[in-house]
């Protein structure tokens, strides 16, 4: 459903609107020197004069059937999942995003481990060792962190790890193509990623072990005699974990917000620089798979979540 | 996105490690590693041949922001994928691989000699060379330089590319492209004719005496037509030239290959240096040139010049390096002349008056970065430029210091001046465009604002994405619609002659509705009379003499204000053998030529 | 916060109204007004009074910014070329050029003077975090209240739209909208437009945050007993919702709104950084970062000086913001 919406409004964001304010997107297709005929070629091709909603239902029928694009006797099939072809450049758009995939996926997964740990961490030692000068110097960063943009931190640490000190190479490699390079490459931005997301982490976490090490069942567990370190492993994490996984999921579905300007920041050939791209080169078909995709990250995202809660709090399993 | 809802805080600390880092940055400007430098000398390759070699063997890295438009010979229009396309497609005529000025002599390639002209200019007759083969060893015919010329009448398959060959040939459009040819051989273009496998001519409804560099162009290369896929064949071109392409992926890069069928005897051009030839794809400029100081690639394909980070990097530590070549780009700013009040010429000439050239040059880089200060259209390399400056430009930014002030004030009086002529005393208000995507053009376009700010004349910069100028600058109504009076601009020639530089811009007739390349609507009857005459010539010196007439009159009508002849800053590896810069190839390397030291 | 406020819950909040000027002591003893007491613990949190301070300190900066500029700087769009390498682009002088002339040095390629475009900057930058705020809010106030208070299949479908705008990839939705719409739009032209767009966009993706809370409030809210009372009085519809739902209300909107305000400028510069923001020459702080992006090898305090104001903003506001909430909300988790 949610799909649904978001791939239809921005559908309509980009045929409507540049109608309206007067540009056309065949002209995108035919370059430097554009002949009406060409254009009407195009649109033809592309059903660009096609009403929206029937535009959308190919494009819809195209995703999970293919679809077959027909200019005379030239047919091109795009076999299923068919996002279309690039406005710009005439390539498919299913192996651009397939490309860029993984390079986001690293990035959000490297940065959201670093910032589980990091923030999670941050947050109990805070909690445990309330008022202490490490309390003070835990929040005092992690209200830093929230404060920073990270396209700031991001040139920030380019400027003085790569380009000064040269500790890191930042030329994107494949994990399968290079290992070490991939890890080198990313490094920097998974820090930086993670020190805005793991402020935020540390807070939540500090709040609510807080509000927790007060509740009663945290009391009578300590009365029972068990060690702090069970009462505080076993118990209180437990409770900590709920709000967290709370915030994660959102945190997630959103990140390829945070990825677009860590990826135009690093230059990641991730979807967040192919995102920003096709928007710069009104390249719609090329748009509408990022924000699919970046939907479809938000669904998976808090799938992942929910089975996560299982494993975390034994009421959801029995529910 | 979302504000906070997290815990309460006592937090000092972190601001302050923050701010220690920040200002051991700030403390150097940046100095690093200061490994000798081998290269052969700054400007080695635009004074001659930079590391002259025959010897073979190696890989040559190309590395590049942009994507190719297409490898699809008939579809490409960027300056980098013409020069780059003669690794794997030849065509009858070809551009002479000699540096400088000297490189826009056209020389033949798949033909024993250049065109026999009869007829009055109008049939060009060649024969094809023997031993000239594809990639699978079969012999390249005059049938297939035909099919690949009719691919440019498929408009709607095969876009993208120029169209001269097609305007030209076929003025009406009748020929309707080889995949709706009826005819069993799908050479149904009446305007070639082959007679046999080693003889194409061309007759031409009207002389044009530019004809041969049109089919040096790309466009004119071969085409096999049981290897044509249409639009799909730019992923596997199939080759004609001394390498074939083993892999092509769009947004990553291509590697090229020996071609081991082609016949080092039947191409008198290519040395055909390096085993392989790769193309690496990166979108960050400052990544492409800190690639290329540390070494790991030889060329920057697209050569628009290095990042300004790299570019004082390279000339402060790595100058023997480095080429400040001479692109044939001229940056300018096209007056729209049917919106108010840039009708009046002289409102026009106010912007001339007012316009602190050498701010714009500073802007864009400076004299070696962005280039020399420039009068007129045409770039020095093409017949017809001449040193015309009436508005007294050059003897203004020769000064400098308080001299320069000075002249600049008398300047700014004389636009003074042209404004009470235009009726107009106390300035207007105008619109300038400048596209997003060239951030230099934005920038200029501020330079210009704050100048012309000086004598009343307030411009508001109004930013289009590159994507959109063919519907917004290409669109007189939306011009006029928008009231926009000025577009902050640059060209390039396509081909090296008046002709190939500036008809599209300023002959009347090639006003169009969309897709609208000269701006300003100059429909001046002198101009369009002079590139008949030119167009009939077939001596360049005598067609030459009629670009230089129209070269003086744009000028003199002040719709189009040329600022800046290009240069930029180019990087040469070490390893590069063989490299000058060559003008037919807007001051790039000649590419076919490289080699590189194993 | 003039508004009486009804509060008569079980909870220590306190029966109002009360004379501002009551003697401490004695309003210790019978209660004081919530905005006393929160305006007690805000005087005693160093902190978040620092923040405010340099809060107030922007605000004026940006009110006043011509006449800083006039005092202290050069015009934001005026050119010194004159200080500027014209081999390299850069300064000439060390440290980005700055002097005593140039406070905060000169920018790359043209010189303009970075102070100047700071201070402006900050017009912006405020002026798009508060209006866009305060589009949120409005927002956020009407559709939670009714969402909260009518409840049924309203508060379904009211609810189910926050949802999916706060599961919406904003960021690539904002800079998508902004380059496709026109320049010229309901007769604003050049930067006008922008801050137009701007603002209402954030704001717009802005509001379900705000409505999600006031819609939990106002549920809450509903069933207190002095709402009951008011109803069975036969009170209309109206002044249940104007008299006593929204006067209590303003506290949990007060504090949210503060909040906002920083993440507001984040995400204005963001969109600048990416090239969606408001248009050149005029003033940004996100922009001034992404023309840093191109020359911060060779001139880092280009990069370094808006990105510190962003830092600073963001964070005072921030601390600022914490402290209101600390001090509004004494059930707040410390």
């Amino acid at each position: 459903m949610m799909l649904l919406v978001v791939t239809l409004t921005t559908f309509a964001i980009f045929f409507m609107i540049p109608k309206w304010a007067g540009s056309d997107p065949a002209l995108l297709f035919v370059g430097k020197q554009s002949d009406p005929e060409a254009i009407e070629g195009i649109r033809q091709k592309l059903s660009l004069d096609d009403p929206l909603l029937v535009q959308f239902w190919h494009f819809i029928e195209g995703l999970f059937a293919g679809r077959d694009y027909a200019n005379g006797n030239d047919v091109t099939h795009c076999p299923a999942p068919c996002f279309g072809y690039s406005f710009r450049t005439e390539q498919a758009v299913w192996p651009q995003l397939t490309d860029a995939m993984p390079v986001t996926l690293s990035l959000a997964a490297g940065a959201c481990v670093l910032w589980l740990v990091g923030g999670v961490t941050a947050g109990v030692v805070s909690a445990l060792r309330r008022g202490t000068l490490w309390d003070r110097a835990a929040m005092g960063v992690a209200l830093a962190g929230v404060s920073l943009p990270i396209y700031f931190t991001g040139l920030l640490s380019l400027a003085i790890f790569s380009y000064q000190l040269n500790w890191v190479d930042v030329d994107y490699q494949g994990i399968t193509d290079d290992p070490a390079m991939w890890f080198q490459s990313l490094i920097l931005p998974w820090i930086t990623l993670a020190f805005l997301y793991a402020a935020t982490y540390a807070r939540l976490t500090r709040a609510t072990m807080l509000e927790i090490m007060g509740e009663d069942y945290i009391r009578t567990a300590r009365a029972k005699g068990l060690r702090e370190r069970v009462v505080i492993g076993r118990h209180a994490m437990r409770s900590t974990w709920t709000p967290i996984l709370t915030l994660l999921g959102l945190d997630l579905g959103a990140l390829l917000g945070g990825a677009v300007l860590t990826e135009s920041t690093y230059n990641l050939p991730g979807l967040g620089r192919l995102a920003v791209t096709a928007i710069s080169n009104k390249d719609l078909p090329v748009i509408l798979g990022v924000t699919l995709m970046a939907a479809l990250f938000i669904v998976v995202a808090n799938l992942i979540v929910d089975l996560l809660y299982a494993v975390v709090d034994p009421r959801v399993r029995l529910g | 996105m979302k504000p906070l809802r997290s815990s309460r805080s006592r937090r000092i600390a972190g601001a302050a490690v923050v701010v220690g880092a920040l200002m051991a940055t700030a403390a150097c400007g940046g100095n690093k590693d200061d490994d000798k430098s081998e290269g052969a000398g700054f400007n080695a390759a635009t004074k001659g041949i930079a590391n002259a070699s025959t010897k073979t063997g190696g890989t040559l890295k190309f590395i590049n922001k942009q994507d190719f438009d297409s490898l699809d010979p008939q579809r490409q229009y960027y300056g980098f994928a013409w020069d780059f396309s003669r690794f794997y497609a030849r065509q009858l005529v070809t551009y002479a691989p000699k540096p400088g000025k000297a490189s826009n002599e056209l020389v033949p390639d798949l033909a024993t000699s250049n065109a026999k002209i009869t007829d009055g200019g109008k049939t060009y007759t060649y024969t094809l060379r023997d031993g000239i083969t594809w990639e699978d060893g079969s012999p390249i015919t005059s049938q297939d330089v035909k099919y690949g010329i009719e691919r440019i009448w498929a408009k709607d398959l095969i876009s993208g590319g120029p169209a001269y060959l097609r305007q030209v040939l076929d003025p009406d459009g009748k020929y309707k492209g080889p995949y709706k040819d009826k005819s069993k051989d799908k050479l149904g273009l009446k305007a070639i004719e082959t007679p046999d496998a080693k003889t194409i001519i061309f007759r031409l409804p009207k002389p044009n005496g530019d004809f041969e560099q049109m089919l040096a162009m790309p466009t004119g290369s071969p085409v096999k037509a049981s290897k044509d896929k249409g639009a799909q064949y730019t992923n596997q071109p199939f080759s004609s030239g001394p390498y074939k392409v083993q892999s092509y992926k769009p947004g990553k890069g291509a590697v090229l290959v020996r071609n081991d069928k082609w016949k080092k005897a039947s191409d008198p051009i290519r040395p055909a240096l390096p085993d392989k030839v790769t193309v690496t794809l990166n979108s960050n400029l400052d990544a492409v040139d800190e690639l290329l100081i540390k070494g790991d690639y030889d060329v920057f394909l697209s050569a628009t010049g290095m990042g300004q980070a790299g570019r004082s990097e390279a000339l402060k530590q790595h100058k023997d390096n480095v080429d400040n070549i001479e692109t044939s780009f001229v940056r300018y700013v096209d007056f729209a002349t049917k919106v108010k009040p840039f009708d009046n010429v002289h409102c026009r000439k106010a912007v001339f008056y007012a316009t602190d050239y050498t701010s714009l040059q500073t802007i864009r880089g400076g004299p070696q970065a962005a280039g020399d200060i420039a009068t007129t259209m045409l770039p020095k390399s093409i017949a017809g430029w001449d040193e015309y400056d009436p508005y007294g430009v050059i003897e203004r930014t020769s000064k400098t210091g308080k001299k320069y002030k000075e002249a600049m004030a008398a300047a700014r009086a004389k636009a003074k001046d042209e404004l009470k002529q235009c009726g107009k005393p106390d300035g207007f208000s105008a619109n300038i465009v400048a596209r997003n995507d060239q951030p230099n053009e934005v920038k200029a376009a501020e330079a210009l604002q704050a100048a012309l700010g000086e004598v009343g004349i307030k411009l508001q910069v109004e930013n289009i994405d590159g994507a959109s100028s063919a519907s917004i600058t290409g669109s007189p109504s939306v011009m006029k619609k928008r009231n926009l009076g000025l577009s902050m601009t640059g060209w390039g020639p396509d081909f090296p002659t008046g002709q190939g530089f500036e008809q599209p811009l300023i002959d009347g007739r090639f006003i169009q509705q969309t897709g609208n390349y000269n701006v300003s609507e100059t429909n001046d009857p002198t101009i369009n009379g002079l590139f008949d005459k030119a167009l009939k010539e077939t001596d360049p010196a005598k067609a030459g003499e009629s670009y230089k007439e129209i070269n003086h009159k744009i000028v003199d009508l002040a719709v189009q204000m040329p600022f800046l002849y290009e240069k930029n800053i180019t990087w040469r590896s070490s390893r590069l053998t063989n490299a000058f810069s060559s003008a037919a190839y807007n001051g790039r390397y000649d590419y076919s030529q490289l080699g590189v030291v194993k | 916060m003039t508004a009486p406020v009804h509060g008569t819950s079980t909870d220590a909040e306190p029966a109002a109204p009360v004379d501002v000027a009551a003697d401490v002591v004695k309003a210790s003893v019978e209660g004081r007004s919530l905005r006393q007491i929160a305006w007690m613990r805000l005087k005693r949190d160093k902190l978040a009074l620092a923040g405010g301070a340099v809060v107030l300190l922007l605000v004026l900066v940006a009110v006043f910014a011509p006449l800083i500029v006039s005092l202290l700087g050069h015009p934001p769009n005026e050119f010194h070329q004159e200080e500027i390498d014209p081999l390299f682009g850069t300064p000439k002088g060390s440290w980005g050029g700055i002097s005593s002339d140039f406070l905060f040095g000169v920018e790359p390629s043209n010189g303009r003077d970075v102070f100047s475009r700071i201070v402006y900057g900050a017009r912006i930058s405020l002026l798009v975090a508060f209006l866009a705020a305060v589009v949120a809010v409005v927002l956020g106030t009407v559709f939670g209240v009714i969402a909260g208070y009518f409840g049924g299949w309203v508060d379904t479908v009211i609810s189910r739209v926050m949802d999916m705008l706060l599961a919406f990839p904003q960021l690539l939705f904002i800079i998508s909208l902004v380059s496709v719409l026109p320049n010229d739009l309901l007769g604003l032209s050049g930067s006008g437009v922008r801050i137009a767009i701007l603002v209402s966009v954030i704001g717009f993706f802005g509001w379900p945050y705000v409505g999600r809370i006031v819609r939990g409030q106002t549920l809450s809210l509903r069933e207190k007993e002095y709402v009951e009372a008011a109803r069975s009085l036969g009170a209309g519809r109206r002044y249940i919702l104007f008299r006593e739902l929204l006067p209590n209300l303003v506290a949990p909107i007060t504090v949210y709104a503060t909040l906002m305000i920083p993440t507001n400028i984040l995400t204005e510069a963001a969109l600048s950084f990416l090239g969606a923001g408001v248009k050149p020459p005029t003033a940004s702080w996100g922009q001034m970062l992404s023309d840093a992006v191109g020359t911060y090898k060779d001139d880092p305090m280009f990069m370094i000086i808006p990105g510190l104001a962003i830092f600073i903003t963001v964070l005072a506001f921030n601390l600022f913001g914490d402290g209101v909430r600390d001090a509004l909300d004494p059930k707040g988790t410390r």
